[in-house]
């Protein structure tokens, strides 16, 4: 999986969680609260993402990325290591 | 003097209508709209009849994220809030001052049912808002977030009583003076196919003998009866003091004169007359009314056998024999948790048109010599009316209803 692929993934789910950013063009630079993910919101867009890609990350390693880049890589890494 | 307590708006969604206006001239039509039940997880290997929503229309600026993670319940309190916020002027009350009690318990079986199922093979991908959602009072955060409500919110059980117990619940806090304007709720209660086959099983719930016409399977009063049918509703009521209504130039629609609230002390579902005598009893003493005085009964009437004739003993027993009687189940199903707040609404809608609904599939009713209205709407004045609600658990509750 290519990180656009990844980035594709996330715009996705992002996009179940909050069907007011349909129109919006995701870019790696995005931050989640900043598109109006609440903190409920962020670990659903997380939980999907989990299943998805059929991973468990724990809630800790999550806190990490400051941004959707640098989730998809977050997401990249573990699924290498799987 | 206590201060008079009025209902300045309402607001309701059933399987017969969505607000106030299309669901009073369902009522007065006569219409039903009883089927084999299809909302994904009320089927496994049985099919139940009972009435459902077929579609719900969203007040327009509410984003479809805030629907997102609303249930079924959690929607339909938003819909009938928003008509009776609009109609009461809520937005002109101060928030501190509004509360909302929502009246069901276990409210939302059918999602979580779809929860427990879909993610049996695989909880370690369990959606967390699944920790919000599971708890009834999540309808409480939903509501105060989307209407800005300050005062206090919180819920009440008692089982098909929920829906009266929320309005006498209502009517304490505004008489306590805990809040101004309290808005009572009569969730929706979303059953899943557990709470069916239960129900049935138990008796309470009608049998599957008119799976080949189901819309002669809801038949409370009639000889036929065998169980209550199934109907999906939501309700909301609100409570004020008159003078409360009179600063923002609001019509009530009616004056709750009294009410009576009693326990059987009984967990079974037996029904009790003692107790349903006992509450008719106290809310016409509260209201200071002789049973001649009321002209129009909106019966619990679930339509099970034991229920319906225990009912109409305890009428009997209050003398309560010349006033007209209907049975808003016979058209919406028996909404559980919602029933006893969307039957105050019936009551109030049907007082306000002058008109009373008719009664479906009432062909040979239990006691013949009541005043029944059967399958025609007919033109009365209603002065004085009386709610009715009983519940699983030994709760019987009356309220009493004058014309504003």
């Amino acid at each position: 999986m290519t990180k656009t692929e990844m980035l594709d993934l996330i715009a996705r789910h992002t996009r179940e969680i909050l069907p007011g950013l349909d129109a919006h063009q995701f870019v790696a630079s995005d931050r989640l609260a900043d598109l109006g993910a609440n903190s409920v919101d962020r670990v659903e867009v997380a939980m999907l993402m989990q299943e998805s890609l059929g991973l468990s990350v724990s809630r800790v390693e999550l806190f990490g990325p400051k941004n959707i880049g640098e989730l998809a890589e977050l997401f990249l890494e573990k699924l290498d290591a799987a | 003097m206590p201060p008079k307590l009025v209902v300045t708006g309402m607001g309701v969604i059933s399987a017969i209508g969505q607000g106030k206006a299309a669901f009073a001239t369902a009522l007065l039509d006569g219409r039903a709209a009883f089927n084999v039940m299809r909302r994904p997880g009320r089927q496994r290997e049985s099919a139940y009849i009972g009435a459902e929503i077929r579609e719900m229309a969203f007040p327009p600026g509410i984003a479809r994220q805030t629907l997102r993670a609303a249930s079924l319940s959690a929607q339909a309190a938003l819909v009938v809030l928003q008509e009776a916020w609009v109609e009461a002027r809520l937005s002109d009350v101060d928030p501190r001052r509004t509360g909302l009690i929502v009246g069901g318990s276990n409210i939302q079986q059918r999602e979580l049912t779809q929860v427990h199922e879909g993610y049996r093979d695989c909880p370690v991908f369990l959606r967390p808002t699944y920790a919000l959602s599971f708890m009834d009072s999540d309808l409480c955060g939903f509501c105060t977030e989307q209407f800005g409500i300050r005062g206090l919110a919180y819920t009440v059980g008692g089982a098909s009583a929920s829906g009266q117990l929320a309005i006498v619940q209502s009517a304490q806090a505004v008489l306590a003076n805990q809040v101004d304007v309290c808005i009572a709720l009569g969730a929706l209660m979303d059953l899943s196919h557990w709470e069916c086959r239960s129900l049935r099983a138990l008796g309470a719930m009608g049998s599957d003998r008119y799976a080949d016409d189901p819309t002669l399977a809801c038949r409370p009063f009639d000889c036929d009866h065998d169980g209550f049918i199934f109907g999906e509703s939501c309700g909301a009521v609100v409570i004020e003091s008159l003078e409360s209504s009179l600063r923002r130039g609001i019509e009530p629609y009616a004056v709750l004169c009294g009410w009576g609230f009693v326990m059987d002390g009984n967990r079974n579902p037996a029904p009790s007359l003692e107790g349903e005598t006992q509450a008719i009893r106290s809310a016409l003493a509260a209201s200071g009314w002789s049973p001649a005085q009321i002209d129009y009964v909106n019966p619990h009437g679930t339509g099970s056998t034991v229920g319906d004739e225990t009912e109409l003993k305890a009428l009997r027993a209050c003398g309560l024999t010349d006033a007209y009687l209907n049975a808003t189940k016979s058209l919406i199903g028996h909404g559980l948790s919602a029933a006893g707040a969307v039957e105050v609404i019936a009551t109030l809608l049907q007082m306000r048109a002058g008109q009373l609904h008719p009664t479906r599939n009432l062909e040979n009713p239990i006691d013949p010599a009541l005043n029944w209205v059967r399958n025609k709407s007919i033109d009365h004045p209603i002065e004085n009316a009386l709610t009715l609600s009983m519940g699983f658990g030994g709760i019987n509750t009356a309220l009493c209803w004058r014309r504003a």
